[in-house]
């Protein structure tokens, strides 16, 4: 027979904490002061038992991977991936400037990459739901990081700050879900918007300045689009990003019959499953009077 | 009864803290299971609707302080899985081994649909999509399997040492 525990209370509870909820969503969904201030507390409440956790949790990780010096060997792997996304960020960035030629007397009054100090942080956890793109990093507002930063690691960019408490920080990947940047192609210079996809690492190339081709055998670069080009974020006035920041790599152009359009896939040029360091870009930087 | 909520304020805290810095590192097919639900799911089973609704509203409202998504939307979830899994649970008159997976995986199903539907509606992108089918089914089968861990848990924590158990 089927005990049940007392439960007297016959008010409608569903109905009041479903209300309750939807009250809730609505009002965060718009953006609320008080909500952010009370998210930040909880983290900040909670990290301390989190950082314990973590350094519990390493060393399993770890021994479950296999010991004998895995540990030391990720660290190095760790450092040398993050050398090399630096190199690789500055040939990029070299590949950025020397397209630029004929749009450097435009870009003097604009402030570039090379004018944003940043904070470097380590990455500590993945996105703790299944319906987001992001990462969690050990540095908050107690070191300047702010939400709207951009976030960048040495081969490109990675996304933007979205929440901060005062000890870590939750970036949204570029590659999630409605998330769009301002980018420009790499030989012709026109200008669209980088969106993540549903489902997909592969972004899309959107809202194009203007329409161009596949490239063809004889093609001028600068009036088609290549497979393997790179888009960097475009320079324009009060963008959310510092401009020439490597994005992404053209993987495929496809134009379907009835359309007017080609679509565009792009290829986040970091790795976004593999991060352990990153930069959180002091941007718009503020200049004195 | 002090002790018993003592217990569960501590479980809803070793859930979320695990739920935030250990699963993110065990994803599988890139889905990792939601606690507080299969927990939200155990209290159901243990004590009926109105308990299981009140008490996956609290730790979904305590989960979404962590999440990218709405504040509030765990939170709805979490309490209709939790009303719904305790009004269908008084049919259930012996318990089993296999009761917590089967019970892990539809809170999974019923709790993840939810949250994908109302966070698409709210204007969360990519929510309503054919890739969240994949993502509820492969995170329920995941909660299943957790559920092993987290029932005993939660009987653990939900037991009042002046009332017994409810349930045996």
């Amino acid at each position: 027979m089927v005990v049940y525990r007392r439960d007297a209370r016959r008010r409608p509870v569903l109905l009041i904490v479903v209300l309750v909820s939807l009250v809730l969503v609505t009002v965060d969904s718009r953006g609320n002061g008080a909500i952010d201030t009370f998210r930040r507390v909880a983290r900040d409440a909670l990290q301390p038992v989190q950082s314990v956790v973590t350094s519990v949790f390493q060393p399993v990780r770890n021994a479950a991977d296999g010991i004998t010096g895995y540990g030391a060997v990720k660290d190095e792997n760790a450092l040398l991936k993050k050398r090399l996304a630096d190199l690789e960020g500055r040939f990029l960035r070299q590949r950025a400037v020397g397209s630029q030629v004929g749009e450097l007397g435009k870009l003097l009054d604009l402030p570039t990459i090379q004018d944003a100090t940043g904070v470097a942080a380590r990455v500590i956890s993945g996105a703790p739901g299944n319906f987001e793109r992001t990462l969690v990093i050990n540095k908050g507002t107690s070191k300047g990081i702010d939400v709207g930063q951009p976030v960048v690691a040495g081969n490109g960019l990675v996304g933007k700050i979205t929440q901060a408490s005062s000890t870590e920080a939750t970036v949204t990947l570029v590659d999630s879900p409605g998330f769009g940047v301002g980018v420009r192609l790499e030989n012709s210079n026109e200008r669209g918007i980088a969106e993540g996809r549903t489902g997909e690492r592969e972004m899309r190339l959107n809202f194009l300045t203007k329409l161009l081709p596949a490239c063809a055998k004889n093609s001028s670069p600068h009036t088609c689009i290549s497979e393997g080009e790179l888009v960097f974020t475009s320079a324009v006035a009060n963008a959310a990003f510092p401009p020439d920041i490597p994005v992404a790599k053209v993987t495929g152009i496809e134009k379907k019959t009835g359309e007017l359009e080609s679509t565009v896939s792009l290829r986040p040029l970091v790795n976004l499953n593999d991060l352990t360091y990153v930069k959180v870009l002091h941007w718009p930087e503020t200049t004195g009077g | 009864m002090m002790i018993r909520r003592v217990r569960l304020v501590l479980l809803v805290v070793t859930l979320v803290v695990l739920q935030t810095t250990v699963f993110p590192h065990l994803r599988v097919f890139g889905a990792i299971p939601d606690l507080c639900l299969v927990a939200t799911v155990a209290i159901a089973f243990e004590e009926g609707p109105q308990t299981g609704a009140i008490f996956g509203f609290v730790s979904g409202l305590v989960v979404d302080l962590f999440l990218a998504s709405p504040l509030g939307l765990s939170a709805l979830a979490n309490s209709v899985t939790g009303y719904t899994v305790g009004v269908f649970q008084s049919g259930f008159v012996r318990e089993s081994r296999t009761m917590p997976m089967v019970l892990g995986l539809i809170g999974g199903l019923i709790g993840g649909t939810i949250f994908a539907i109302v966070g698409g509606i709210a204007g969360q992108a990519g929510y309503l999509s054919l890739t969240s089918v994949r993502v509820i089914i492969v995170a329920a089968i995941y909660d299943s399997i957790v559920a092993l861990a987290v029932f005993p848990f939660v009987r653990w924590a939900n037991h009042d040492p002046d009332m017994g158990y409810s349930r045996r």
